[in-house]
Parts: structure tokens; sequence; C-alpha cells
């Protein structure tokens, strides 16, 4: 995927910054698993992927330490923590800084237990290679002495390249779990609002790994379409955990606002922001549930399990429904929701999407998008990173030509251009800019 | 009050940006009972309040209709519920034609039983002569017979000259009582926000009264730091009712939205809006009743009767802690606290209704609007822009009671130019640029 997707970064990383740009320093990170964390430094070496060119005979580019150094926002993580910015939030909310709290280190950096810390290891180095693949201390050794990705992954290594994993690495902080979580308190502070896409943003980042024919023969072949599927079911999966969350339950009048769709609230009130509700759903004025990654994860299952794409909708109208009724009706339908996304997670992470599937997935995003609605900002903004990820599938699978591949990603600009505030969004310019898209595979 | 108020002209467009819509929604009569309402044709002939001319020995200017009728939204209101927007609006409500719903038509027309109108009555006169002035059939005779304003009365004129009749009434749309209230799901189908200040809006109708001596010798002389007052009162009152009524009560984790600040919310993600209120004592995040007006009655109070004013923050820092209380029954509390707040504000009513607002008190308020933006941290969207409608009002006041002189008259209302520029736009206000403003209105105050 990287080839067009990482062009496609770089030419629109300004474009999906606006959108995203802070959210994006947030990280995934983990420290549940029991090694040791040796530090970035252990990693950086000039041979090993710190290398200004491939060493000869190695499977990797050599030059991942480099990317991230440079490029990678996850680099930033801490040091943002002592910005402006962020002392102004900590102090908002009752904190006298930001770089010594537990609730902004798990996230902005590789914050496992002082015991756990070796001795390279710098806290200030952010979101390092270990908060994602996992204290080295068992697998080092093996691993430079060139064992396999089964061998490195059975002593220890996190399996990124595994669509599931990665979703739930990823998304362990890019959108949280119940020790990490964004509330709403910290977004009124001013936290950014965490915008995520599992697929967009592993190219954006930018991706440190290339999928040359080593990758391939070491780790498989992943598709574009299945990290997203398997991103957007976690991704809902995720918001039922921390809907269902004994803390999220509403205290007094307030809700956790950080599980309803932003821009529900969040927009100028001169325009006219809602047309007519969709049939069922909530009226005019209510506060809406964030719902894109479920509408997304519907379509994604729509062939694959249709059987669950209709549950699913069916469950996600009565919790909408729930929200202005009461809460035990909320947590019933948000425990049947979880387990729906649970069961498609490992189903569509490794689906073998066709090149029919994903006509069909593009041309449903497409009717998504132009109809009329119950319909969102944050639905277009998934709808946008949805198509973004098939238009790289149908091109690493060699589905599409290069000239053609290129023609889609071009097409896609209007539709971030039309997004590229929020406070300004338009749904009429985004459905223009969505019928101007063409899909025609070459078979 | 068509004596030239600076801003009923100069800031008409500026006032309008941040109400044009919402004054069209406007004040209709809580007409109960007040007899047959005759239609705005019966009171436009061209002798009585329709003419060209004042004619010789009226003692009023008689162009009250023409200005109704050319100038005022109030004119509009029946009609723009058949524009676009209005149609769509009802589309989106389920209500089918709006100048057919009495949820529209409760207050964008003159909405009295059809029992009650006389054979000149059309309900696409929107709000007319007899939805604020109360149907006439009961004193018509008298009234084009030369009765002195109390007789009128008497027989059932409704008082719009005194404040708390005129507060009453506007208020009674410009916020909406329990059954004729802009709920949240009318806002979010389209309808425009509504802010109101009575005074100020007053002048920008604009007013068809003109204050000259026969108004004086007739109704005695308006003060209009009384209506603004007495408007903040009724207007905390008003939406106290609004809390306490059961209609109103969440629905599941859904509240009564239109109930709090818009800005809480409707505020751009992009910058860094949130800053600590020690009147409210809400962290971060959090949903904030609508407030202004009490914040705005806690400044006047603390003139005129700094107890009521103590007992007045007190009550609506425990309502605002009430809205995040962790227990099942909070919204029982905030309707409690509610109650509390409710009965400061009405403890206040009489004693602003009758208190003699004179130079000492204009000067003293004027100072404390300015100093309690520059020193508190108070100043939100909507505190910002009601403060801006208070020093309208307190400036007009100075001006029509000969407070101040000319030149001191054209530099305030200059400075207060500078505070309406920065609440023209919600989404671009910055409270810096506001007590920036607000720094350069307090050099202007004439030294008592």
């Amino acid at each position: 995927m990287l080839g067009a997707i990482a062009t496609w970064g770089l030419r629109f990383a300004a474009v999906v910054c606006g959108v995203m740009l802070l959210a994006a320093t947030t990280r995934a990170q983990s420290s549940s698993e029991p090694g040791i964390h040796l530090g970035v430094a252990t990693c950086s070496g000039s041979n090993c992927h710190g290398a200004m060119e491939r060493p000869p005979g190695s499977a990797v580019p050599g030059d991942e330490f480099i990317i991230w150094s440079k490029r990678d926002k996850h680099r930033q993580a801490y040091t943002v923590l002592l910005e402006p910015r962020a002392v102004h939030m900590a102090q908002a909310i009752g904190l006298p800084d930001a770089a010594h709290q537990t609730l902004c280190l798990n996230c902005h950096a590789d914050n496992v237990p002082p015991d756990r810390r070796g001795r390279e290891f710098q806290l200030s180095d952010g979101v390092g290679c270990e908060a994602c693949h996992g204290g080295a201390s068992g697998w080092l050794g093996i691993h430079i002495s060139g064992a396999s990705h089964q061998q490195n992954v059975a002593a220890g290594l996190y399996p990124t390249d595994q669509p599931v994993a990665r979703a739930e690495k990823c998304l362990s902080c890019h959108f949280g779990d119940s020790t990490r979580f964004v509330d709403h308190r910290l977004y009124g502070a001013g936290h950014p609002r965490l915008a995520f896409e599992l697929d967009t943003y592993t190219a954006i980042e930018p991706a440190h790994f290339v999928v040359d024919q080593s990758y391939i023969d070491r780790k498989g072949r992943v598709g574009d379409v299945q990290v997203w599927a398997a991103g957007q079911a976690i991704a809902l999966r995720r918001r039922m955990d921390a809907l269902l969350d004994p803390r999220h339950v509403p205290h007094g009048l307030f809700p956790e606002f950080a599980l309803f769709d932003c821009q529900s609230c969040h927009h100028p009130y001169d325009s006219l922001h809602a047309p007519l509700p969709s049939a069922g759903g909530l009226g005019p004025g209510t506060v809406k549930l964030y719902d894109a990654n479920a509408l997304m994860l519907g379509l994604a299952a729509s062939r694959a399990a249709p059987e669950a794409a209709r549950a699913l909708a069916a469950h996600m109208l009565a919790l909408d429904r729930a929200t202005t009724e009461n809460w035990p009706t909320v947590q019933k339908e948000a425990a049947a929701v979880r387990q729906i996304a649970g069961d498609l997670a490992p189903l569509l992470g490794s689906y073998d999407f066709t090149p029919d599937d994903m006509q069909a997935l593009f041309e449903a995003q497409i009717r998504l998008g132009t109809a009329s609605g119950d319909w969102r900002f944050s639905h277009g903004e998934q709808i946008t990173m949805a198509l973004e990820a098939i238009v790289a599938n149908l091109k690493t699978a060699g589905y599409v030509g290069d000239e053609q591949a290129e023609a889609m990603t071009d097409a896609l600009g209007p539709l971030y251009r039309s997004f590229l505030n929020d406070e300004f969004f338009r749904p009429s310019a985004f459905a223009k800019a969505l019928k101007s898209l063409q899909l025609a595979p070459e078979r | 009050m068509t004596t030239g108020r600076f801003f009923a002209t100069s800031f008409a467009g500026i006032a309008a940006a941040l109400a044009l819509l919402a004054a069209a929604a406007t004040a209709s009569a809580q007409s109960s009972d007040d007899g047959t309402h005759l239609g705005v044709a019966t009171c436009a002939g061209d002798n009585c309040h329709g003419a060209v001319q004042r004619s010789k020995g009226s003692s009023v200017a008689q162009d009250e209709y023409r200005i109704w009728s050319q100038k005022d939204k109030h004119a509009q209101a029946f009609k723009m519920l058949g524009g676009d927007r209005g149609r769509l609006i009802a589309a989106n409500l389920g209500l089918g034609d709006p100048q057919k719903a009495p949820i529209c038509l409760d207050c964008h027309a003159d909405n009295v039983a059809p029992t009650r109108r006389g054979p000149r009555f059309d309900i696409a006169d929107g709000v007319g002569c007899e939805t604020c002035h109360g149907g006439a059939v009961g004193w018509l005779g008298l009234h084009v017979s030369g009765a002195s304003h109390a007789a009128n009365i008497a027989a059932g004129m409704y008082p719009t000259d005194q404040p708390l009749a005129r507060a009453q009434r506007c208020q009674s749309c410009h916020i909406g009582n329990p059954d004729n209230f802009v709920t949240h799901r009318i806002m979010g189908a389209g309808h425009p926000p509504m802010p109101f200040e009575l005074d100020t809006y007053w002048a920008i109708e604009p007013a068809h009264d003109a204050i000259d001596a026969g108004y004086i010798a007739r109704k005695g002389r308006p003060n209009d730091i009384q209506f603004w007052a007495v408007g903040q009162a009724i207007d905390l009152e008003k939406r106290m009712d609004l809390i306490i009524d059961p209609k109103n009560a969440p629905h599941g984790a859904d509240p009564e939205l239109s109930l709090f600040d818009c800005q809480a919310c409707h505020h751009s993600m992009n910058d860094l809006q949130w800053r600590a209120r020690a009147s409210t004592g809400l962290g971060p995040g959090r949903l904030r009743l609508y407030d202004a007006s009490a914040v705005m009655l806690q400044v006047v109070a603390a003139r005129v009767a700094p107890d009521a004013a103590a007992a007045l923050g007190s009550h609506l820092l425990a309502l605002h802690r009430a809205t995040e209380a962790a227990v099942p029954d909070y919204w029982t509390k905030v309707q409690a606290e509610a109650q509390q707040v409710r009965k400061a504000a009405d403890a206040l009513i009489p004693i602003l209704a009758q208190h003699n607002f004179d130079k000492s008190d204009a000067m003293a308020l004027a100072k404390a609007l300015v100093a309690s933006g520059i020193d508190g941290v108070d100043l939100d969207y909507s505190g910002a822009q009601q403060q801006t409608m208070a020093l309208e009002s307190v400036i007009a006041g100075m001006k029509s009671l000969g407070f101040a002189d000319d030149a001191q008259i054209k530099g305030l209302n200059g400075a207060l130019g500078g505070l309406y520029q920065v609440v023209a736009n919600d989404q671009a206000y910055r409270p810096d640029a506001f007590a920036a403003a607000l720094r350069q209105l307090g050099t202007k105050l004439p030294q008592q």
C-alpha cells in the first residue's frame, strides 16, 4: 500500500494535518507486555534501524528510526506536553503540569513503570519503537540474529503487521481504553479532537515500513481495506467499551460528551446545519452519538457478513434512540453493538476483499455520502479516508494501473478540501466532490 | 425614543447581525382575555396612526402604523413563516404548514382564538398593534374620543409604557413562556437564536413612540436604565420558570439544551476557549446554563439592593453546581435551586420597578459594568452581548435624562461601537478584545 498511500500521504499531508494535526501526536502504546523497554537508542544504530542506506542483505530499508525521528509526530508526543497549550490544559483541570502526569504520559510517551525501563530508555523519546513494537528485552537477541518474523513475534515482538493487532495497539490511544481516555473535560480544557482511521493514519504517520517483496515474503500481503475494516471494528468496539464503562454513566446532567459526535454541538449555529432527520433516528436539536465507525463497519460487512451488518444497523438505531430515553437501554444496546464489532474484527481483518467487493464498497461509500438525511462531518471524514484506503488497495494489489490510481488519488483532493475546516463544512460541497469520483478498475 | 438614540440608527446593522432573524420571532400578547382584536386596519387610518403628517393638536406623532409597517420586523413575522427557512423548519419538525401551526403562530402572529378576531382582523398582519397593546374592542371608543392614557389603560389597553408590563409582554415571546418556548428541537430544526435586551430592542424595533413633552406629560419620562434592569429580572425569572417546568426535564441523556448557553457548545474546537468562571464553579468541558441575565442583574442589584445581589450570586452558583451533581435526582436539585434564583429575582423586581435611577446610579452602573467586564473572567459571549446592550441602555439613559453632555455621549457611543464590533460574530468573539473595548469605553465615562 505504501507506494500509493505514502505519495498521497506526502502530497496531502498538509491537508490532512489541517483536520487532525495535533490529534496525530497521541499514539498507541502499550505497557501491558512484560518485557523491559530498552529505549529508542537501542534500535537506532546505523547498522540497524538508523541506517542512511539499506545495509547489504537487510530485509528492511534500515531507515525506520530516521523516518520516525524526522517526520513522525510520535517523536514529538512528549515534547508537546511542555508547550504552552499543554500547560494551559493541565492548569484548567487542576494539574501543575502535563509532562509529569500519568494521564498525559500514558499516551504521549512509552510510560512503562520505572522497573521496566532499560538503561537507554528516555521518557522524552515520546512514543518510540517499543511503545508499539513491545519491550525488546525478550526478543532483541534473536531479532538481531536473523530470526524470522514469526520467531520474533513468538518471543514478544508485537505483531503490528496484523490488522486487528495493529488496530488494537493504535486505537488504545487514538481512541483510548480503560486506562487512558480523552474525556470531554480534557477536550474542554483544550485537547485537540482525536480523528483516526487506521489505514490512512498508518500511511500519513508516515509509515516506516515498505511493502516490498522482502516484506511480503516475511509477513504476507495485507490489504488496505482489511486494515481499514479491522480499524473500524476495533474503534467501534472500543467506543462501546467506553460507553459501558461505569465511569461514563452520566453524572447529573452530563453524559460523557467525548462519546458523542463533536460537530453535533460544535458547529456555528448561523447555518442550517441539520437537514431532515433520518428515518427513525433522532430529531433535530439532539446531541448525537458518534456513529461514523458503525456506518463504516456496516458497509465493510455488507458483503462479507450481511446479517451482521443488518443487526449492527438495527442496534445502532436502537442505541441512538436510547440516548434520549434511559441509560440502561443505552448500555444494553451498546453491549449488543460491542459484540457484533468484536466478532467482525477478525473476520474482516482477514477477509479477502475481491475487486468486486472493493468496487461495491467504493460505490456504497459514494451513495452514503450523497444521500440526503442525517449526515455529518464525521461521516464525510470517514468516507474520504475509506475511499483513500480502497484506492490504495486497488493499486497495490495491481487492480488498477499507476496512472489510474494517481487520477483517483487526485480526485480525492476536493473531498479533503471540502471538510478542511469543520466549522465551514457543507455537506453539499462534499456531495458534489463525491459525485465526480469515478472508479473503473481495470480487469 | 425616536429622539435620535445613537444605536437605533448607527448600529442597527450590527445589532441586526446579532439578532436579525430572532427579531422576527417576537412578542405576542399573552392575550388570554383582552377582548376582541379588531385588526391592524382599524388603527391605520390616516387620521389616526397612519398619518403622513401629525394633525394639529394630536398627542402622538401618528406615524406609528407607518413605522411598524415599513421598518418593524414584527410586521413580517407571519410572512416569514412562509419563506424558505420557515418552511424548512416546519418540515424538519413535521409540522406541515408553518402558517397554520399554533407553535409558530403563537409568536409570529396575533394568534388569538377565532372567536376573538374582528371583521378586519388578518392573521397575516403578523405581530400587529393589538398583539402588544391588547384587543381594542373595549377601549377603542374612549381612545378615539381623547381619553387620557390612564383612562385607556383602565378600559383595557395594555400599559406598554410601564417597564414591568413591557418586559412581561415582550419577553413572553423573546424568551418565551412554558407554552411558547423555542426548544432546542426547534432551534436544531433551524430556528435562529434569540438574543434580547428590552431597552435596546425597544430602540432598534424601531420604537414607534416619540418621547416628547406630550408623551412625558401623559405617561411620565421613561428611564432606559430601569427598562434594562427590569428586563433582566424578568428574563431571569422566565428562564427559571422554564427550568422548573416539568416539560423541560432531561429525556435520558438529553437535556433541554435551549436552557443552556449557546456558545458553551456552539464554538469552534480550534481555539482554547475555556476559562475558569468563579460564578459557575464548573470545570472545562461542561454544559453551562445560560446566565447572562443573572450576571447583569447582580451588577444592578449590587448598586440598588446589595443584600439581594449577594443572595442571587450564591443561589446562581448553587444552581450551576446542581447541574453536575452526581446523583440520580440531580434535576430535582436543579429545579430547587432554580426556584431559589427565581425568588431572588422576584424580590428584586418591585425594587427595580420603583427605583429612581438617577445620575449617580447611571455613573456607578456604567463603571460597574465596565469594571466587571475587565476584572472578571465571566465574559462568555452571551455575557459580553448583554454587557454591550446594558451599556447601550445606560448611555441612552444618560442622554435622555440629561446626565451627560452631547460631546460625552458622542464619545461613549463611539466606544460602544467598538464593543458591538467585538460581539458582532459569536464565532469570532475574543474575550481579550472585548476587555480592551471596555477599557476604551471606560476612558470616555464622564467624571462625576
